[in-house]
Formats: structure tokens, sequence, C-alpha cells
């Protein structure tokens, strides 16, 4: 449910997260396993801030309806909720200076540019769009930020008119309009745009949007975005979508101005529309903000600017930043990351020490991660079936360090984060988390295949190794017969990628980029999206479950929408596309001297919007 | 010695006694093996202005009785004993300091291997100056003058510009020149040559040597001349000290020791050595065996082992009882054969073949 | 000397060209595309194309070469980045930093670190070596090549964070690590880079004490050694201006081979103490499958080495004249 992902494995431009959103590599492995070990802490029940706070569930017991409580609480706001300031945050105070410390720099701050999660944090800073989420107590509300509300359409998500607030101001004083707002989309079909999402791209114009439009730069417009007045933003899609003021909350689709749009390099240092602005920039290193002047609190429902100050630095490590958490001297005192985890071998000193404890942001992040199954090569559902069930996901965990270290057993498509999220467990395995093994030994006999043999493709990295004797075990007790096939780490998405790759399993991960069932599910499991390197993996191609998304994606209830999803999770679930693994959860530390440091489940990353210095 | 400017006139030794002094010299090393009698009971005397041969095969402690003069054994491995009167002046013992005023001032060094012995790092002026300002004091411009003035002394052309040139770059002739003048550029009473010709060609060794005797004439300078070669020592030397395993076996002058050597080690140096006038017919005498080992020298005569006379000794006195060099003063040996006998044995087996 | 110069310099040339055509064909040889780097999550195959197409991915390989190669010269616009002027090593495909001036900004950091443990562990190798040579066989000799061994078997990044610990966070003797430029304040240069000298040279150090003894105690025994003392320089003179001297010619010939190692170790110094330098960017760069910084920083790498190279030769010649150079 969040604008993006949180880190992963990335391959990608040294980004926080993964280009792709998806996969393991070994680069990555050190954050995302720093990633992993935050589960069992929320499952404990102790998250903060929202993102849901399952209770353990290592006896098998039934999953608890609580865990989604969170996600519920995601509502659509209206034109009262979108009215600014944002919610008051009790002990706040305003001025001084919060530092920033962590691992990368940003690699892109050009809104259309930005897909990862990390950056979208940052981004809050100084780019509006025309919705986004307020948090307030943990609970979610989709607003209007620089719109009045979330935006109205009256022929069921085909038109959407968004009108801009009153007093909006770039950080040179000049007015936000609706040209701007344009100009904003416009640009995404410039060809120096490549990493951002293309959703609205797709949707505004037929067939290939990249022949259909180059971009505002050489005077052509888009026919499909009217600005009927100077306040006023009509767009047009060629198909309805229901979820698309969701949608425009993505970073993504934040705000440049026309006037000041530099193209290339709009992507070095973009121009406000938020509480503060870029003073100073060295790359790779550090990065200034200051308050922008003529940003007006009246007009933003969502962002608290309470430091006068941001100063950040980049290039330190999660071992170095968490070991500067704990020391907490000096100006680490009024530090916080977005982004650096905390370090695995750290943990376990900082769950027994109440005062860190009391410094820490935990919650469930939108990733989900989990084991493909190749359904063009295993067309027997039952021998899919009993590949899950011999599944060994408490001895995976064990090797990824144990609850502590790892996330929440999963056992659904979507994760408790996406609206709708129904908690079930179609075979058993929380039940008996570590395989059962006669259970998959007779659906293998009812499938006629007692010894079928499996393809299971990994990152070759030392924790993969130890994985992969796992699975191998417990698959073997079931009677079929594995072959593991190692892969390099730096070229793993290039083997997997195309849809002929030979294998039968390899894993996975994904976060939907916004809280809904479309993007956490389309993507995946659209049969009509099989392509080489394309997100489906596990290449299933059911046309009831193709029937079901068109239909799911045209519901423009959100509560009603949520519910048709979960049917498709249990749908897919029933085919045994994937193995789920885990629902991430983050955890990580922050300095004394600050107070609001809320955990963010849009980016399941640190929330810098409600900070402030003691 | 003729600059009657200078305070100190080394040359102009007077006091009572000889020049230079050895007096039961013993230099011992300690080793992991044991410990080595590199120099064993060593006396000698040396007048002012003359020069005095010590030969010897390797080993046999010429080098290491002259270090020992210079005071350059490592005191944490070497044992040294004995007296060594320089002037008047005892330096077995002495402080390092005073040592340190002593040499490239009052003693000086030549060795043998110019190239090695020269350092490859500094000018050959620079080489030379920096003994004259340690000794003499004096300005960078002084010394250097005086650098030149020895090289051109020595005999080496343009010498003003050769001064700035490293030692690599001078033949090797030259170069001894270099070390020659390099020792006497503070007119040391004595210079300690160690076999400065050895590495040179035959042409250029004698010119050497007749350098060092015209040098020698010139200044008053004592030299005790270290060589292997008894050509060499005929050529230069007044007396010669023959050293056989750390200890003197013959001492006279030159003409006593060369003409009528008395020790049959002596004869044996002697007659390994091939003259242009001698029978090509018979062959040489060397001495049979090998050294011995100066871990455990033999008792009693330490040549005993290789000697052919032996034997003419009764009761095998040469490998119990050690022969003292005798008489008291002139051509002297140690050996434990009557005089009359050796000259017996000279004269009748060994003269005709050298 | 001229002529022994320049063709140093063109056979230092030569081999920057060829290492930037083994990094050019190594980088190709994998099977990754750096172009899905610049797509999106949900990568449509018409953006791949299009990256591939901005990026002058679509051009032979040879072809590709020839362009960064003039636009090394030349100078080179770039439809993805916009002007690139010469000196032109491209622009980071992570950061979209032009690569020269991004190595450029970054070189002090490195150099400040390299050249600053360089000093240290000359100075203390050299010098502990030094008084274990004169002190041979005694206290002074026995403590100073026992605790070289301690010293060679510590690692940088287990010494690093330990070293913070008491210095910096328990102590409070020295700030926390970092680069300050020399020419904006000298004293909190020195300062801020003691932590990462000492530490980087601390696993050399040993090395150098230890070659530096046993080349002294073999060059006390060299003939000239000898003639000086016989001179009547003192043992102190002989010691510092005759043996040092020759001791000198192997320690710069191992030094030399060393530096490179010491850059290396820059690389593990810059990451643990949070440095900014070269060997960030050149870990980034592997990390990021980022093509032209890889080849930049490969590139001046090797230029620091072939230029180290020329330099101990010409020192050589400075110490030795028996090597200098005509």
């Amino acid at each position: 449910m969040s604008r993006t992902t949180p880190a992963g494995p990335a391959a990608g431009n040294g980004g926080i997260t993964t280009w792709k959103g998806h996969m393991r590599s070994s680069r990555r492995s050190a954050a995302a396993a720093a990633l992993l070990m935050a589960g069992a802490l929320a499952l404990a029940g102790c998250a903060k801030g929202g993102g849901g706070g399952p209770v353990a569930s290592a006896g098998g017991t039934p999953v608890q309806a609580q865990e989604n409580k969170a996600v519920s609480a995601i509502t659509v706001g209206g034109a009262e909720e979108s009215r600014g300031p944002a919610p008051a945050v009790p002990g706040s105070k305003r001025g001084g200076t919060v530092t920033m410390i962590d691992r990368d720099d940003f690699s892109h701050l050009d809104p259309g540019r930005v897909y990862v999660n990390y950056l979208s944090t940052v981004s809050l800073l100084f780019t509006r769009q025309l919705t986004g989420y307020r948090q307030e107590n943990g609970r979610l509300t989709l607003v209007g930020d620089l719109a009045t509300d979330t935006g109205t359409t009256t022929d069921g998500g085909r038109t959407w008119k968004f009108t801009l607030k009153e007093g909006l101001k770039w950080q040179d004083g000049t007015p936000i309009t609706s040209a701007d707002i344009r100009h904003s989309f416009e640009r995404l079909y410039a060809p120096f745009i490549t990493e951002g999402p293309t959703y609205v791209q797709q949707w505004l114009v037929e067939g290939d949007y990249r022949k259909a439009y180059e971009g505002p730069y050489d005077g052509m417009s888009l026919d499909a975005i009217k600005t009927p007045d100077d306040r006023t933003v009509v767009f047009t899609l060629t198909a309805p979508h229901p979820d698309f003021n969701f949608t425009v909350a993505m970073t993504g689709y934040g705000a440049v101005p026309k006037a000041q749009d530099t193209k290339e390099r709009y992507d070095r240092k973009p121009f406000s529309s938020g509480p503060y602005k870029i003073a100073s920039r060295v790359t790779d290193k550090s990065m200034e903000l200051d308050r922008n002047p003529h940003w007006d609190p009246a007009t933003d429902p969502i962002r608290n600017a309470f430091p006068d100050r941001w100063h950040m630095e980049f290039g330190v490590q999660a071992q170095n930043s968490t070991d500067r958490f704990l020391a907490d001297s000096g100006a680490d005192r009024t530090t916080m990351t977005f982004h650096n985890p905390l370090s695995p071998e750290r943990v376990q000193e900082v769950v027994g020490d109440p005062s860190a404890m009391a410094r820490s942001v935990r919650g469930l992040t939108p990733y989900t991660t989990f084991y493909n199954i190749n359904t063009k090569r295993i067309t027997d559902v039952k021998v899919r079936q009993a590949i899950i069930k011999a599944w060994p996901a408490k001895q995976i965990q064990l090797v990824h360090g144990g609850e502590a270290n790892s996330g929440k057993i999963a056992t659904t498509v979507l994760s408790p984060t996406v609206i709708g999220y129904e908690a079930f467990d179609l075979y058993g395995t929380l039940a008996k988390p570590t395989g059962d093994p006669e259970a998959a030994k007779a659906l293998l006999k009812e499938a006629g295949q007692p010894n079928p043999t499996i393809v299971y493709a990994y990152n070759q990295t030392p924790t993969q190794e130890k994985v992969t004797v796992a699975i191998r075990e417990a698959l073997t007790k079931a009677g079929f017969k594995v072959v593991a096939k190692p892969l390099n780490a730096g070229t793993y998405y290039d083997a997997i990628g195309p849809v002929d790759n030979g294998f039968d399993v390899y894993w996975g991960g994904w976060a939907a980029d916004w809280p809904t069932g479309s993007t956490a599910i389309q993507p995946l499991f659209d049969g009509r999206l099989i392509a080489d390197n394309a997100t489906n993996y596990s290449h299933l191609n059911v046309p009831e479950i193709n029937a079901g998304i068109d239909a799911a994606n045209a519901i423009t209830d959100p509560v009603e929408a949520g519910k048709a999803w979960a049917a498709l999770d249990r749908k897919i679930m029933e085919q045994a596309a994937v193995v789920p693994e885990y629902y991430r959860t983050y955890f990580g530390l922050y300095g004394s001297g600050l107070g609001g440091v809320e955990f963010d489940p849009m980016t399941g990353l640190q929330y810098p919007l409600n900070v402030y210095v003691k | 010695m003729t600059d009657a400017t200078r305070e100190r006139e080394p040359a102009a030794w007077s006091g009572p006694g000889p020049f230079l002094s050895v007096r039961d010299l013993s230099v011992e090393f300690a080793t992991e093996d044991g410990v080595v009698h590199a120099v064993d009971r060593l006396s000698f005397e040396l007048e002012k202005g003359t020069t005095l041969g010590i030969v010897g095969e390797s080993g046999s402690g010429k080098s290491v009785s002259t270090l020992a003069v210079l005071g350059l054994h490592d005191p944490a491995h070497a044992t040294v004993t004995g007296e060594i009167w320089l002037e008047g002046r005892q330096l077995v013992g002495a402080d390092e300091r005073v040592m340190e005023g002593l040499r490239g001032d009052a003693v000086s060094m030549i060795f043998q291997d110019p190239l090695s012995s020269l350092s490859p790092f500094h000018t050959v002026g620079r080489q030379i100056a920096e003994t004259y300002r340690k000794h003499r004091g004096g300005g960078r411009r002084e010394a250097r003058a005086r650098a030149v003035e020895m090289l051109a002394r020595v005999g080496i052309p343009h010498a003003a510009a050769r001064v700035d040139d490293y030692p690599h770059q001078f033949s090797g002739g030259m170069r001894q020149r270099v070390m020659i003048a390099m020792a006497l550029v503070c007119d040391p009473g004595l210079v300690i040559a160690d076999e400065p010709t050895t590495a040179l060609d035959v042409t250029v060794q004698a010119q050497i040597l007749d350098l060092l005797t015209e040098l020698q004439r010139e200044s008053g300078t004592s030299i005790i001349l270290i060589t292997h070669d008894l050509g060499v020592v005929a050529r230069s030397a007044r007396r010669v000290l023959v050293m056989y395993a750390g200890r003197a076996v013959e001492e006279g002058s030159v003409r006593e020791v060369l003409r009528e050597p008395r020790h049959p080690y002596t004869w044996g140096l002697l007659g390994s050595m091939p003259r242009l006038r001698s029978d090509v017919d018979l062959p040489l005498l060397p001495v049979r065996g090998t050294p011995p080992s100066m871990l455990a020298p033999p008792p009693g005569c330490p040549f005993h082992p290789r000697c052919d006379h032996r034997r003419l000794v009764p009761g095998d006195a040469c490998a119990a009882d050690r022969p003292e060099l005798s008489p008291a003063e002139g051509h002297r040996d140690a050996c434990h054969l009557p005089l009359a006998r050796k000259r017996e044995i000279f004269d009748g087996e060994i003269r005709g073949r050298l | 000397m001229v002529r022994f110069f320049l063709r140093r310099v063109a056979g230092a040339a030569m081999i920057m060209v060829i290492i930037s055509v083994v990094t050019f064909v190594l980088f190709y040889a994998v099977p990754r595309d750096p172009a899905r780097a610049f797509c999106g999550k949900i990568c449509p195959p018409q953006n791949l194309a299009l990256i591939r197409h901005n990026l002058g991915m679509d051009d032979p390989l040879f072809v590709q070469y020839w362009h960064w190669l003039a636009g090394v010269f030349t100078g080179r616009d770039l439809p993805q980045f916009g002007e690139c002027a010469a000196p032109c090593l491209g622009y980071s495909f992570a950061t979209r930093e032009p690569v020269f001036s991004a190595i450029l900004d970054r070189l002090p950091v490195t150099l400040s670190v390299t050249f600053g443990a360089a000093v240290v562990l000359l100075t203390f190798g050299v010098v502990t070596g030094m008084i274990a040579a004169w002190q041979q066989g005694r206290p002074l000799d026995k403590i100073a090549s026992a605790s070289s061994v301690i010293g060679a078997s510590l690692q940088i990044y287990f010494v690093g964070p330990l070293l913070v610990f008491f210095a910096v966070d328990t102590l409070g003797l020295l700030p926390r690590p970092a680069y300050v430029p020399i020419t904006e304040d000298p004293g909190r240069w020195f300062v801020h880079l003691l932590i990462p000298w000492l530490v980087l040279s601390i696993i050399f150090t040993a090395n150098y004490t230890r070659m530096t003894r046993s080349v002294m105690i073999e060059q006390l025994a060299e003939d000239y050694v000898r003639t000086a003392r016989a001179k009547g320089m003192s043992g102190r003179t002989v010691f510092l201006r005759f043996a040092w001297r020759g001791a000198m010619i192997p320690i710069v010939t191992i030094f030399g081979v060393d530096l490179a190692t010491l850059l290396g170790g820059a690389i593990i110094t810059e990451q643990t103490f949070t440095l900014h330098g070269i060997g960030e960017l050149a870990v980034r760069a592997v990390q990021n499958t980022d093509l032209p910084m890889l080849l930049g920083v490969t590139l001046v790498g090797a230029f620091a080495i072939v230029t180290l190279t020329i330099l101990v030769d010409v020192l050589y010649a400075v110490i030795d004249p028996r090597v200098r150079l005509r």
C-alpha cells in the first residue's frame, strides 16, 4: 500500500530500495536482513504509529483479526479532512535542526523520477501532490493535498476533477496553478523520465504512451488533461480507475512548476511546494533544507514542519548509525534516519534495553516476500499446493535469524497493510510451520505424480545456500526431487526474467504502490501481462482471475473494492501461484533529543512530518 | 705533516718508545658456535715513517688486529685484550669518543674494495670533506677546497671537476686514489692499508703502491700494509710480519724474511708464489692442508698439523708447547726447530725451488 | 631524463587505454542490463528501449567505446544528461553527476587518508624499525618486534569502531572521523583524520618495522658503513646518514608497491568511517552497475598507481646516484 517498496534487494540505481521492488540480492542482503528482523517486534503487539500489530501465532493458533486493524483505519477523506493545518502533535515544539543520517543519498528528487519509498519520504518535505495521506495517531486518511478534496468522479472513475486550494505558492512566491499541475503530468512523457510510475501516463492515452506523446517541451499538449480555470484540473482516462485519487498520491505525480522546469537537471534541485526548500546539496554527502517561507500551513492538512532546518548526511552504514543512536551523544541526540534499520547484530541488545526501545520505530511495511511457483511449468495445481504444504516456513525463518530478525510468516498475497486484507491460511502453514509432508504426499498422489522434479533457482549467497538446504530437505521428505540452481546475485533478475526461464520455484518480493489491492495483485497475477522481464513471475494466467481483476478495478467504493481484492487473494492462493514468505517489518532507532518520530506505514520507514526537537 | 699552522702535529711524535706498539693483543668473538680466537697474543711495533707489511692467509687475523687498532670491533660481540700504544696512548679500552677522534685523524684506513667501501650515495668530495670537517672543523668551502687539493695530490686529473662525482663514476684505480685521498686528508700519523691493491689490475697495483710510497715520503706517515701478496710487501715495506692463525710466526726486515725465511709457514708462502725466473719444470710448493678453525685452534704451534718438519722436533713439542718469537730483536720467528736446522733445511730443500 | 620521462608517460597512457578497454569489455561481458536501473518498478518494454537508446547502449560496443574515448578529449553531449565538457568521463548512471567532477570532488579525501596514513606508517614503521636495529637484541628491539606482530594481526573494520568507541565516544579525546577540507581548516582536517590514519596505517606499520630493522642491520654490515666509522664518524651519524640512506632503497621499493594496497585499504577505511572518498564511489559504482563511474574510478586508480610508479623511479634516482637517469 505504499507508493513504493521498502528496501529490498535493488540491483538498481543506488537508491535505497529495489528498482523493481522485488527479489533479494546479496548486495542488499544486509539491508534486507536488517529489515526482516523487525518482524517479531511488531508481532509482539508493540507496533507504533500504525501498520498493524498482529499477535504472535507461533503455536498455530488461528490468525487474529486485529492484524489488519491499522489498515482498516485507512479512510478516504473529504474536503473537511483536506483542510490545513496538519493534526497537532502533543508536546511538539517549533525550531531547531534535525539531522538525518542514512546509507544512501537520494538518487532522484524530480518527482517524475521518484518511485522508491526512501525518496518518497524525503519528498514529503518539499514536494506536494494532488492528494496525500494524513497520519494521525496511527490512523491514515487519504486527503486532498494541493487539491481541496480527494477528487471527484461522476462516471465511475473515468473523469476526475480536482480543484486546487487557494493560497498555494511555490518557493519563489508565485502561485501554484492548474497549468503547473497539467505540466507536471505532461512532462512525464518526456524521454528522460523513465524511472517513475507509469500508471497515469498509460491511462491518459491509447496504445503505447511513448509513441502517443513526447512531452510538453516542444509545445504539444495532452488533450486528456483540461484546465478550465487556474484552480481546476480535469483528467479524462481511457478507462475507469476508481482509485485514481490514490494513484495521484504517489510522489511520482508530484507538482513541478512549469516556469522552473529544468528538465534533466530538475532532478538535482527540485523547486519546493512544501514546507522546506533545498538550501544546498552535495551528491552522496549531504543535503541542507531550510524553511520555505511561502508555504502556508493553512493549506496543508498533512505536514507539520516543526524543525527550522534539516541536515542530512549520507554514506552512513546501518552498523554505524545503530552505534551512533545507541551512544546517543552530542549532535546524534537530535538525529534520526529515514531508512537505516537497526543492524541485525544489535537487535538483542536493543530489545533488552528499555531506554533504547523507547527511541525505536517499529511497524509492518507494505512489503511482502514470497516464492514464485512457475505455473507454466508446474501446471497441476495439486503439485503446486503440495509445494506449499511441504514448505519449511519455520526453518527458513530460523535461517534468517528467527522471528526477531525476520518477518512475520505470511499466508496471503495481500499484505495486512492493504485495504480489505483478510487473514486466512488455506494450507495450514501457521498450524504446521515446519511443513506437512504427509499432506503434501497425499496431494501428489492425487495428482498422480508422487515424485515430481522441482528446479529451485536462488541467489548464491551464504544465507540463501542455507535456505536452499532447508527447502530441499522439506520437499524431499514430501517426495519431491529438488534440483537447486544457484544464480549469480548480480544477474538474478536477468536469469529469472524470461518467461521461458527453465525454473520452477524462485524468490520474489512486492509492495503495492497504493494501499488498494489493484497494484498488489494486478502486476503479479494478471495473466494478460505475462512477458519477458514483466512482473508476473509466476506466469499465472487464469481467465477467472483476470476477469476478477477487471471487476475489482471497476468498483468505486474502497471498502467494496477491498472485499473483491481479498476474494481474489483467496483465489490466487487456491491456485497456489506463490508460497508467501513474510510480511516484512521495519525496526529502527533515533536520538533521544527528538520527539514525534513515527513509523510511516505508507513507506515502511520513519516518518519525517511530525518530528520535533525536544 | 709540514703545515706549521696545524695545532697538532701527529707525525711529529717524539716521545719515548716506538710510534705504535701492540702488545699481547687478543681478539675474541663470541658466536653461536663458540668463541672464535681471531687474534692470539699478537705483539709488534712500528717505527715512525716506516711501513710494516703484515702477510698471511685469509683468516689469519691480519685485518682483525688492525681493526682493533681503530677500535672498530663491536664491544657487544668482540673482546679485545692486551695493549695498543699509539704515540704513548693506550687504545684498548679507550673511550669511544676518544677513538672517534682518532679514527680518520691520527689513524686512518684504506680498504680493499674501493667500490663497496665508499658510500655510493655521496660524492667523493663530500666523503673526503666530511672527514676533514669532523676532525678539523672549518666550513664547507674550506673542506671542499681541501678535498680538491687531496684529489689532485693523489693524482686524479681535473680534480676540481671530479670532486662532485660519485664513486661509481670512477675507474677502479681512481677510486682507490680517492680512498687514499680520504685516508690522508687529515695527515694521519698511521695509515692502515688493508689489501689496498687486491681488487685492482696489476698495472694499477704498481701505481697505487708507488703513490703510497711517495705520499709516505712527503708526509712521514707510518703505514701498516696488510696483504697476502709477498710481492707487494717486497716492493713497499721495510719490515714484515707473517701471521698464521691469529699469531705472529715470523718478523723481520723485508730483506731478511724474503731472502732467508725461517718459519716453515713462510717457506710455504714463498713457495706458493710463482717467480718469473724460476724453473718451469719445478712444481710450486704450496702449503698442504687447510687453515685451522679458529673456534678450536690447534694446541702448541698452530701450524703443526700442516708442517712437514715437525718430526724433526723431539718429543712432538710442536703439538704441545707454543713456540714464542725469538730472538728478542731483529729477525725473529716462532718455531721449535733450532735456527741452524732451519737454515739447513732452507738452504738444502727450499731455496732452490723458490 | 626528458626522453625517459616521455617514454614513461606514453607507456602510462597505453596502460590506461588498455585498462579502459578491459573494463569496458568486462562490464558488457556480464549479462546484466544497466538500463534497468533507469526503469521504474513496473518497467514497460518501450521504456527499457528508450533508456538503452538514451544511454547509447544500442550502438555496437566499439562505437560506444569510441564515443567514450573521444569524449575524454573533446567532451560530449549526452541526451539523458546534457552537455559534458572535456575531460568528459561521462555521467554516473546512479547519481547523474559528471564522473570527472565526482572523482575530483572526492580525490582530496582519499589522498588525505592515503597520504596521511602513509606518513604515519612510514614514521612509525621506520622509526620503530630503526630503534629496533639500533637496539638490536636488547629489550627495546624485542618490544618493537612484538608490537609489530600484534599490529599486523589487526583489521581495519575491527580496530576502527573500537578506536572510535574509546577515543571518541567514551573518552572524548578526538572528534568523530570526518573530512574537513585542509584548505578550510588544517587543524580540524588533522584531528578529524587522525583515527583513520592510525587505523589504516596500523596493519602496514608492522611490516615496515620488520623490514626497516632487517635492512638497517644489513646496511650496517656494509663496507662503506665500516669505512665511515673508520673515518671517525659517530655511531649516530653512520646510522642516520649512511646506513639509513642505503636502507631507504628497499623501503621505497616496497612502499611503491604498498601504495596500491594502501589505496585499497583506504576504501575499507572510508567505508568504516563514512568518509566520502573515491573508495565509496568505487563500491557504489560496482553495486549500481554504474559503468561510467566504474571506468572513471578504475582509470583514476590506474593513473594514481602508474604515476606513483614513476615517482618511485624518480625517488630511486634521488636516493641512489648509481641509478640516476641520464
